[in-house]
């Protein structure tokens, strides 16, 4: 579809970013990084479909791919567009990726140091090439400069408070665009980077309106106050869209980085026992949860990896062992010494197939999962209680203290390469001594597993990363640690004003080609 | 009258301090500062973060340290934004402030219409009327009431008179593009309607049970017997006496909306004070919740104070002291 040079649109934004110091602890907005991250801080590697998967590829920061020299030390060479600068119309240059690492490895509020703390040194033999030497493998380099945080400018940042000059907003940048303004509370308007160096937007200027109520943000669309919106697949935006919306198209991408799994706490009765565990996976029908929540909108299959799409060449299907199957529940829970009582739930030296399922309450989407759970787990012979909480306590406490039987809540990647270890390695399972951080929160500890995982996040040939990570999968599959449901898809509806090729990046968000957005015409 | 506020004023700052603290304690035990990092892949960005903001501290000392900050002019910084805490509660104080001194101007000339008008023709049509629509009023639920204006007095107009823009916006208080005071006045309405309607529906009978009072009181009486016009009689001595309740009603009720608009808030995507003490909450960001709780208790004190003084004015026979 044809568009046009110039224009202005408006989109809607559920949540306001906390601050834009992208790397400081007050980050980590995810619509943050959509709509001022992506657009105005560069970044190495970005993702790109290539046959058919998720694969980083480098962007046009970089003159060539980056380098990778095994070692050890294992070292990565980038060697920097000449042409790319940044909006004042300096160069961005190896001095940037050294303030970057340094900033995030040795910063004191720090996000996310995964991989710079493996970071050695920064060499910078020339403005345009940066090498990173590093004290220990790290297989995971793509994601340096790239996932949770891109290249900062050493020289508007360097010996300054970093924080002050960035976080209410900043108007340089090395994107295609600038942040014009960000009134709190109420929008954020970007504008072009005039000194971009790649393919210059098409609309003059983007404003995104933050709208946090769903019904009023979708009245907004229908009466073109909003242009756009990328509402999250909760059921009452899924109602407004089947509702129907005059003068809009709209993406439904099931191909996202967010895993809704049915979590099993590993070590809490009656999940400790693998068998157990298989028994209930057994009685679920997925498929069937999968189709009453996204059905209308053509999502019907549900996961079969513990590696989301964004990662999807890194995983197996294992989990499609479990398809339901009351017979094998029996012959399970037999074998295990249960016996169905006459309440038709097994029960076993007097003890009942009962248990908990948790998650924050007020999700409409998880609490109709519990309710489907509850009805099938049922049939199958166990009884389901709900036991809810608010988001703050379930993952500031239930959760990290192992106070929950199973629960529900979802696994994000935020970048095509692989991270199984930080969710299933038993040394991120929370505990008192590590003040209860680490995400394993279903204290997982499969026999086996942490060397698969270890090797993984170490090897740095893309061949046997792809064959230990599908290994991790099996593992957990077959141990019945968890269980995948669904894929959330991504949704994008757009008024048909307009045009451009509109995609949904499962890493970067909807917006992160708004350079090519146009008005239709 | 100035010993009079400033004792008043004193008396305040005990209870605000206790308050405060309460709050304080409340939030820190049953909120969480760190869930934002709690579901991220760097497992030492707890430990950092709780180190940054002495979270490892026991709680009467963490709050020790921000009161002796506080009372310095330092209001702190916000765990949530890392910005200045006062960057956040004065603006939010003045998107608040607009729509309170415009729904309740608006609500007190209504209210004080209808319910002068019911309680003079009382159990006529007009005042059976006015009472079922004011228990209308009071029943419904402003995130109800806030879609249902959108619908009927934006979506609908827009839809059968074919215009390309709604009549009245709802989303924020000025469009993108800046506009002039009749943007502002598009995007104030429905806002302040939402909140116009729940205000009148209660103000107006309590406005008119003040006026049947003073219609039946022996002066009104005398007033009668001694041939003053009905009209004079109404407006001279009823509603005069009324107003003095009435303010006092208002003013409290205008204190107390600062900090209660959060779901008029919410749906019209304005940033005032309700929406910052949600996004706060949630986040257990007690940095900000502490002193914005002392402005609002501060706001209502105020408004408490222009209440006594207002009603003094009205009636002579008050005096303070």
């Amino acid at each position: 579809m044809t568009v046009r040079q110039g224009g202005s649109i408006v989109i809607g934004a559920e949540q306001e970013p906390d601050c834009t110091d992208w790397i400081a602890s007050c980050a980590g907005s995810i619509w943050g990084t959509f709509i001022m991250d992506i657009p105005t801080i560069p970044r190495v590697f970005e993702p790109k479909k290539v046959n058919g998967a998720w694969t980083p590829v480098a962007t046009n920061v970089m003159a060539s791919e980056p380098e990778l020299t095994a070692g050890p030390p294992q070292k990565i060479t980038y060697r920097i567009n000449p042409d790319a600068v940044w909006s004042d119309g300096q160069p961005i240059t190896s001095a940037d990726f050294e303030y970057t690492a340094l900033a995030i490895r040795d910063g004191k509020d720090v996000l996310n140091r995964t991989g710079y703390s493996h970071i050695a040194k920064v060499d910078t033999p020339d403005p345009k090439t940066a090498v990173v030497t590093f004290s220990t493998p790290y297989a995971n380099w793509k994601g340096l400069f790239s996932d949770s945080s891109g290249l900062l400018p050493s020289h508007l940042l360097a010996d300054k408070d970093r924080s002050a000059l960035m976080k209410d907003g900043y108007s340089w940048s090395g994107g295609p665009w600038k942040i014009e303004s960000w009134t709190k509370g109420a929008s954020v308007v970007l504008v072009p980077n005039e000194n971009y160096w790649g393919e210059k937007p098409k609309l003059d200027k983007v404003t995104f309106q933050f709208t946090a109520d769903t019904a009023a943000a979708f009245q907004a669309f229908k009466t073109g106050q909003l242009d756009a919106l990328y509402p999250t697949p909760q059921l009452d935006s899924i109602d407004q869209i089947l509702s129907g919306l005059p003068n809009a198209d709209s993406i439904v991408d099931p191909e996202s980085g967010n895993l809704e799994a049915v979590w099993f706490n590993n070590t809490k009765p009656p999940f400790d026992s693998v068998t157990f565990r298989q028994a209930v996976s057994y009685a679920l029908d997925r498929k069937a949860i999968v189709t009453r929540l996204y059905g209308a909108l053509g999502v019907t299959e549900p996961a079969q990896s513990a590696h989301t799409p964004l990662v999807g060449r890194y995983g197996a299907t294992d989990f499609a062992q479990y398809a339901p199957d009351l017979g094998k529940v029996g012959t399970l829970m037999q074998g295990d010494g249960w016996a169905k009582g006459s309440d038709g739930i097994w029960a076993k030296a007097g003890t009942r197939a009962k248990f908990t399922v948790s998650t924050m309450t007020g999700n409409k989407r998880r609490e109709l999962t519990e309710q489907i759970l509850q009805e099938q787990l049922r049939t199958a012979g166990f009884e389901l209680t709900i036991d809810n909480t608010s988001a703050g306590d379930l993952f500031a406490s239930k959760l990290p203290k192992g106070d929950f039987q199973m629960g529900l809540w979802t696994l994000v990647d935020t970048f095509p390469q692989p991270s199984l270890e930080a969710s299933f390695s038993s040394s991120a399972i929370p505990t008192a001594a590590n003040g209860y951080s680490g995400l394993n929160m279903s204290r997982i500890d499969v026999p086996g597993l942490d060397q698969v995982l270890d090797t993984a996040a170490s090897t740095l040939e893309e061949d046997k990363r792809i064959e230990v990570s599908r290994q991790a999968d099996k593992l957990l599959a077959d141990s019945a640690a968890l269980l995948p449901l669904d894929v959330i898809p991504n949704i994008l509806l757009w008024n048909r004003k307009i045009g451009g090729p509109l995609a949904i990046d499962p890493a970067r968000g909807p917006f992160w080609n708004l350079a090519q957005w146009g008005l239709v015409g | 009258m100035f010993a009079y506020v400033a004792r008043r004023l004193l008396y305040s700052v005990p209870v605000i301090l206790v308050a405060s603290f309460l709050l304080f304690w409340a939030v820190r035990v049953t909120f969480d500062p760190l869930s934002k990092l709690r579901g991220g892949r760097d497992p030492g960005a707890l430990a950092r973060a709780a180190e940054r903001l002495g979270l490892g501290q026991p709680i009467p000392y963490q709050y020790w340290r921000w009161l002796t900050q506080f009372v310095t002019g330092d209001w702190g910084v916000s765990s949530r934004t890392a910005g200045s805490v006062q960057g956040l509660i004065l603006p939010a104080l003045g998107t608040t402030l607009q729509l309170i001194v415009w729904g309740v101007l608006a609500a007190a000339v209504i209210a004080l219409a209808v319910g002068a008008y019911s309680a003079v023709r009382q159990y006529s049509a007009g005042d059976l009327v006015f009472t079922g629509l004011s228990y209308l009023g009071v029943a419904m639920p402003p995130f109800w009431l806030g879609l249902i204006l959108i619908q009927i007095l934006a979506a609908w107009p827009q839809e059968l008179l074919g215009l390309t823009d709604p009549p009245l916006y709802f989303v924020g208080l000025h469009s993108p593009d800046g506009g002039g005071p009749l943007d502002y006045a598009r995007h104030l309405v429905l806002p302040v309607l939402t909140l116009t309607v729940g205000l009148v529906a209660s103000w107006s009978r309590f406005t008119r049970a003040t006026m049947l009072d003073a219609l039946t009181s022996e002066y009104v009486r005398t007033a009668r017997a001694k041939g003053v016009p009905k009209g004079r009689i109404v407006v001279r001595h009823a509603l005069r006496t009324s107003l003095g309740p009435f303010v006092s009603v208002t003013a409290v009720d205008a204190g107390l909306l600062f900090g209660g608009l959060v779901v008029t808030e919410q749906i019209f995507a304005i940033q005032g004070m309700g929406r910052l003490f949600l996004d706060s909450l949630l986040t257990g960001d007690v940095f900000v919740l502490v002193p914005w709780t002392l402005v609002i208790g501060l706001v209502v004190i105020v408004f408490n104070l222009l209440a006594d003084i207002v009603y003094a004015v009205l009636d002579p026979r008050v005096r303070l002291g």
